[in-house]
């Protein structure tokens, strides 16, 4: 029993990261401009896509090809803020809409450029495997896990002590004063759109040797992403980091209780029990909202 | 009747105490002028009144009925009615239709029923008496425009008309004459103390502009950081010295 | 009755006729009851959305409750049509009452999140109990109504033309039930709701007992739409109410105009009307109406009904009256 109890604990660690990765796309986005990027999912796919297409075109490695895919979909995620969501910017309900537009629009762009079936990504790692105790992964499920920690600590460096990534902060923290104080808020809302979209390109290309690249890959992601900050508390880093590991751990160890099929809905009881016990999240403010 | 008793209204944001303890009695009809700096906590003891926030500690009454912590729309059947510091009326719906809908029935199965009876009794009824009070406030050749045209003196008339459209037998006006120019404000001024004639009931003003609420108001409540500081007559209010250091001065 | 009411009564003339001009296109006539099929429960959720203000990403998914319950009571309690309907609106109504009285707990985007959760759970349970919506693979044998008669005349709904009358009926049905909702004492309140909900309050209006019921409508139709499409189809599968199914109903209400009367109606065919226009795969139309979605939020909020208004205003001046000096 222990044995299946670690095994679905790591497993869980490991979606539980790729959560987290989109998680803390999300975050970035939301803290910085108040917009819940619900188009997030299909930048994940986005990214697996072309990690795939790199990979497959012009690098054999692994690395390069993520490195890629992430400088290009953090552009498109440029492009997105400048276009759509800025000029969107107060009017939640419009934003909200036209982030349903970018799904269907990039959703059905790669069915129709690369086709519905998944495609395989072969990456070395998915295959050599390292043992845990008694256990067996594969260097790839663990290495989701490292990378996304050493993910996770650079991001909070950076925020925490550079320039720029205060800068974020404060905006995140109060737009108007932010300006006031010169700090050039509109760079750091398109910078923060342009490097949460990089982090979901990276959750696809992390998760797309391991579970097919596929038109639908980012779906479930996105809403665990949201389920994760929503859980953690909006706006917060740290939030994000726990509501997506606690989502992982939770639904991957309900699958030694409850049949599996039920897993998806699990997180989503979870998030919805713990929401109305706690309306904040975990970590988050209560806001005085508008009604 | 005519009788809004208040005990000991407490209420904090976080870490500040928006009300203090506030105690007051209001006895009859008539305009009581409600004053103090900015963070006296006026607006919230009008939130509180009206229903809009839960008080943390403290008692209401209304004509011996205790309505503590009643939500809003528990109020306004009961006849307390209200207007908003920042002007709040229905944008996109004209002005008649502004007014008309604040004498609406708002029962869920009345109205249910009446998708289906289509009865328009209470509408046509008081369709007239919509028209009067728009006339009254100038705003009749606008009853066919949308009210986010209007000027913001204009929206803070249409709030005001409105609000007195329901009936009620308490009013709570916030700072009306705020971002109203000099001769509107005597068209509001009017139209207040015409309705005020025609049917005497409690009505409580927030003012900042001093010559408004000293010429309307009989009886003047002071607030400061959260608590009573003084009340009195206009005269009384202007020559008290506490008054004068907290706020005139 | 004006002309606004002229034009939507010769409408639905041209409409009501199709089964004699387009009875050389079946496929057109095919077109047709598809946009009935999504223009119930675009109505719904256009009394949601539109005129309600409350954004619902999970719609679908009470479509399915409609038809999975009307799908058992047809095929396994052999219940006729009409009561499985009746009895498919109540479930999906009253699943959705009590669905949103937990998400309006939240607020702005939490609510919208939520209503997606409960859009996906709903699904989830549809695909996976395999016992009585038999699962993934989808309820097969749903019947058509059984033949209407009188004396020895017999109209039964196996034929195109007939299930098209069918169909367009319910639609209309949809569209009274909009207009009676939207032109009441409720529709007032609830127009009041949406454009400030404070306010509303204040005016005496309990709020979450009408976003309640105005849920619970949008359901209910949702449900009703639920039904129409899997007797057409002649079979219930989880793959017609997930989330994409669902954001492509928030695209027809939108497109279409939210909050406008015939928004859905227009929505509705434009969906299903382009592709055949532009001779597009399934793909590429969706990506045209995403990017259409987009344009429309940033150029033209009020959609194609809001565009055809001020057409109609351009083509037909209503006089306004002057602006008098403040």
């Amino acid at each position: 029993m222990t044995q299946a109890l670690l095994e679905q604990v790591i497993n869980g660690l490991m979606m539980g990261s790729v959560y987290v990765l989109v998680a803390l796309g999300l975050v970035l986005i939301y803290g910085v401009m108040h917009v819940v990027n619900f188009a997030h999912g299909v930048l994940f796919t986005l990214g697996g896509y072309l990690g795939h297409f790199f990979f497959t075109q012009w690098w054999d490695s692994f690395w390069m090809a993520t490195l890629l895919s992430m400088l290009s979909v953090g552009l498109v995620g440029y492009a997105l803020e400048r276009g759509v969501f800025h000029p969107l910017h107060g009017n939640l309900r419009n934003q909200v809409i036209a982030s349903l537009g970018l799904i269907l629009a990039f959703e059905n762009a790669v069915i129709a450029l690369w086709g519905p079936n998944a495609l395989q990504w072969k990456v070395a790692t998915t295959e050599q495997l390292v043992s845990v105790g008694e256990l067996r992964f594969s260097v790839h499920h663990l290495g989701i896990i490292v990378l996304t920690m050493a993910m996770i600590t650079a991001l909070g460096l950076f925020l925490k002590h550079t320039r720029f990534g205060t800068a974020i902060r404060a905006t995140s923290q109060n737009q108007e004063a932010a300006l006031v104080v010169g700090i050039p808020v509109r760079r750091v809302q398109w910078s923060a759109f342009a490097l949460g979209s990089a982090l979901a390109a990276l959750g696809g290309c992390l998760v797309g040797p391991l579970f097919l690249v596929f038109p639908q890959m980012g779906d479930v992601p996105l809403v665990k992403g949201l389920a994760g900050i929503l859980l953690g508390g909006m706006g917060s880093v740290p939030g994000a980091v726990v509501g997506g590991l606690i989502l992982g751990v939770t639904e991957s160890v309900s699958t030694l209780f409850l049949p599996t099929d039920y897993r998806d809905a699990i997180a989503f009881m979870v998030m919805v029990g713990i929401l109305l016990l706690r309306p904040q999240g975990l970590w988050g403010q209560r806001v005085r909202g508008e009604d | 009747m005519n009788h809004l008793r208040i005990q000991s209204l407490g209420k904090r944001y976080g870490g500040v105490v928006a009300l203090d303890g506030v105690s007051l009695d209001i006895e009859g009809a008539g305009i009581y002028g409600l004053i103090g700096p900015n963070g006296a906590g006026k607006t919230t003891l009008f939130d509180c009144l009206a229903g809009t926030t839960e008080p943390d500690q403290g008692r209401v009454w209304l004509n011996g009925q205790e309505v503590t912590a009643w939500p809003a729309h528990r109020m306004a059947h009961l006849g307390v009615a209200r207007t908003f510091q920042e002007c709040r009326i229905l944008p996109e719906e004209t002005c008649l239709d502004n007014v008309l809908f604040a004498a609406q029935p708002q029962g869920l199965l009345a109205n249910l029923a009446q998708i289906w009876t289509r009865r328009a009794g209470h509408r046509l009824a008081a369709l007239d008496e919509a028209m009067r009070l728009l006339h009254l406030v100038r705003l009749q050749d606008h009853a066919h425009v949308p009210a986010a045209e209007l000027s913001f003196g204009q929206r803070r008339l249409l709030e005001i008309v409105s609000t007195f459209m329901a009936q009620p037998d308490v009013l709570l006006l916030d700072e009306p004459a705020s971002g109203v120019n000099p001769s509107l404000l005597q068209v509001l001024g009017d139209f207040v103390k015409t309705m005020m004639a025609e049917r005497p009931r409690i009505m409580l003003l927030v003012e900042h502009n001093m010559a408004f609420v000293m010429d309307m108001a009989q009886d003047i409540i002071v607030m400061h950081q959260g608590q009573l500081l003084e009340r009195g007559s206009p005269a009384q209010v202007q020559a008290s010295a506490k008054v004068v250091e907290a706020y005139l001065g | 009755m004006g002309l606004k009411g002229l034009a939507c009564l010769l409408v639905l003339l041209v409409l009501a006729s199709a089964p004699w001009w387009a009875a050389q296109q079946p496929f057109l006539l095919h077109m047709l009851v598809t946009a009935c099929v999504l223009v119930v429960p675009a109505v719904g959720l256009n009394l949601m959305l539109g005129h309600g203000g409350l954004v619902s990403l999970g719609h679908m998914g009470f479509a399915g409750i409609g038809a999975y319950v009307a799908a058992v009571l047809m095929v396994d309690a052999r219940w006729s049509f009409a009561p499985s309907v009746l009895a498919a609106m109540l479930a999906a109504g009253a699943a959705g009452g009590l669905i949103s009285l937990l998400c309006f707990r939240f607020r702005g985007h939490f609510f919208m999140i939520v209503t997606l959760a409960f859009g996906l759970m709903l699904h989830a349970v549809m695909n996976n109990w395999d016992s009585v919506t038999r699962g993934a693979a989808g309820f097969a044998g749903i019947p058509r109504p059984s033949p209407l008669r009188w004396g020895d005349q017999v109209w039964s709904f196996g034929p195109l033309p007939n299930f098209y009358a069918l169909a367009l009926g319910m639609a209309v049905l949809a569209f009274a039930l909009q207009y009676l909702v939207v032109h009441s004492n409720f529709g007032r309140s609830l127009a009041a709701i949406r454009q400030d909900e404070r306010l509303a309050r204040s005016r005496g209006v309990n709020t979450l007992l009408y976003k309640t019921t105005v849920f619970a409508m949008g359901t209910a139709l949702a449900g009703m739409g639920g039904v129409l499409q899997v007797s057409f189809l002649r079979v219930a599968a989880p793959a017609s109410f997930t989330m994409l199914e669902s954001i492509n109903m928030v695209l027809i209400v939108i497109i279409g105009g939210a909050g406008s009367l015939v928004g859905p109606a227009l929505g509705a065919l434009l969906y299903v009307g382009l592709p055949e226009m532009l001779r597009l795969s399934n793909e590429w139309r969706l990506v045209i109406f995403g990017v259409m979605l987009v344009l429309i939020t940033l150029f033209a909020p009020k959609g194609l009904a809001g565009l055809c208004a001020r057409a109609w205003q351009w083509l037909i001046p209503r006089k306004t009256t002057a602006v008098a000096k403040p």
